[in-house]
């Protein structure tokens, strides 16, 4: 009886992190996609303790630790857009952004110029765009202006084009996800995309 | 062929951040170019993740400092996608363009001149402030560098081509730590020649020939 309930209770534990990481996800795709808070204070109330106990082993000051928590978790709610959950869990994504904050702050402190940042050494936090070098500086420049026009589209062809283009999701999910007929979705990017080619030419 | 790699222990100290600003450069150049490594460092990552999610929480009353600094950080404006900027991402010597690995990028402005060092060696300087002393060097087809020792330690990566030292063959992404262990001679037979990046944290020890020369306290090094 014992070893059953010993075994089940083993069973349960080593699910959590996995039914976590779903979860978490979960709420840093609505922070990146609706800005919401509530969805922000889930992730805060489990990762900010944890920070600060990692932070506090790692730097022994605690006005330091808690403004590692606040640096990580500001990149959190400001870039949670960059998370992408097949590069892997968002603990990891998390821990990384920690690392990368707490190796800056320690060269800070020991009046290090800026030789070299963490963004150099581990890409946690770039942008996911082409390489820069295959891009040449006309199209560049070019594409600069089209995240201005992406910008000024309305709220509700911005998010069906973002979904489709950026995240590369096929109308129909974009559809399910927004519980927004098919056609709609359609119809919403035909004239995100024609309001957007009338920019350009406009531009030119 | 990669055959080089950094020790695990050594991708382990640079994933948990806790690495000499030299090697981390070094590693993370390599890791740009590595499948291997790339797959080491997010297995070791996640590792290092779990460990700081389980770790025990102490009880603690900050439920107010929480709260303070969970409104001011949601008071934040969301940012957006910003482009790269646009930096130079390859070096240049007589015309030929080599493209560097992300890591190392940053350093293309930072990176003087070629000179030609002996025959067919050439060696551009890197400033890499306070981490330590870096160069571009490159050795056409035929060329070599004299033979010589290392009082500290040498890291060098592959940039492009092949390079034989004596000691084995090294290809393009291959990283290496010599220290005064290690005696070598690197010399290129690749068609293209070879560029690799090296860091050093004290200056190489030649050990024959008119080379020796260049290194008039060697008697203080070696008995």
């Amino acid at each position: 009886m014992l070893i059953g309930i010993s075994q089940e209770t083993k069973q349960i534990n080593s699910l959590k992190p996995i039914e976590c990481a779903e979860e978490m996800s979960e709420y840093l795709s609505i922070i990146a996609s609706e800005r919401c808070k509530r969805s922000f204070s889930k992730i805060f109330n489990y990762f900010a303790p944890r920070l600060r106990s990692y932070a506090l082993k790692q730097m022994g000051n605690d006005a330091l630790a808690m403004e590692l928590v606040q640096d990580t978790m500001s990149n959190v709610w400001q870039k949670s857009h960059l998370f992408n959950s097949e590069k892997g869990s968002p603990s990891t994504w998390i821990f990384t952004i920690a690392r990368n904050i707490r190796f800056d702050m320690l060269r800070k402190q020991r009046n290090r110029k800026e030789d070299i940042c963490s963004d150099d050494l581990w890409p946690v936090l770039c942008e996911q765009t082409p390489d820069a070098n295959e891009v040449s500086l006309d199209h560049q420049v070019t594409m600069d202006e089209i995240g201005v026009m992406f910008g000024s589209l309305p709220e509700k062809q911005k998010m069906v084009i973002e979904a489709i283009y950026i995240h590369g999701k096929s109308q129909q999910e974009v559809a399910n996800e927004l519980d927004i007929p098919l056609g709609t979705v359609k119809s919403r990017t035909r004239l995100a995309l024609q309001r957007l080619k009338e920019m350009l030419k406009d531009n030119d | 062929m990669i055959s080089f790699h950094p020790s695990f222990q050594d991708l382990q100290t640079f994933s948990a951040g806790n690495c000499e600003p030299s090697l981390a450069l070094m590693i993370s150049a390599h890791v740009d170019m590595c499948a291997q490594c790339q797959q080491d460092c997010i297995e070791i990552q996640s590792e290092l993740a779990s460990e700081f999610t389980t770790h025990p929480l102490q009880t603690s009353s900050l439920n107010n400092q929480y709260d303070n600094m969970m409104s001011k950080i949601t008071d934040l404006p969301i940012l957006n996608n910003t482009p790269s900027k646009i930096i130079n991402t390859s070096i240049e010597l007589d015309g030929k363009f080599f493209e560097l690995p992300r890591a190392l990028r940053r350093y293309v402005k930072s990176t003087g001149n070629w000179s030609r060092l002996v025959g067919k060696l050439w060696q551009a300087p890197v400033d890499l402030g306070d981490i330590g002393k870096a160069n571009f060097m490159y050795m056409e087809k035929g060329g070599r560098v004299p033979e010589h020792t290392h009082k500290g330690n040498e890291m060098t990566l592959v940039i492009d081509g092949q390079f034989c030292d004596g000691i084995a063959h090294y290809d393009c992404g291959d990283f290496t730590i010599m220290d005064k262990k290690h005696n070598h001679f690197p010399h290129s037979e690749a068609d293209d020649g070879c560029l690799v990046f090296t860091i050093v944290d004290q200056p190489l020890h030649f050990t024959a020939g008119v080379a020796r020369l260049l290194n008039p306290f060697s008697h203080l090094f070696f008995k």
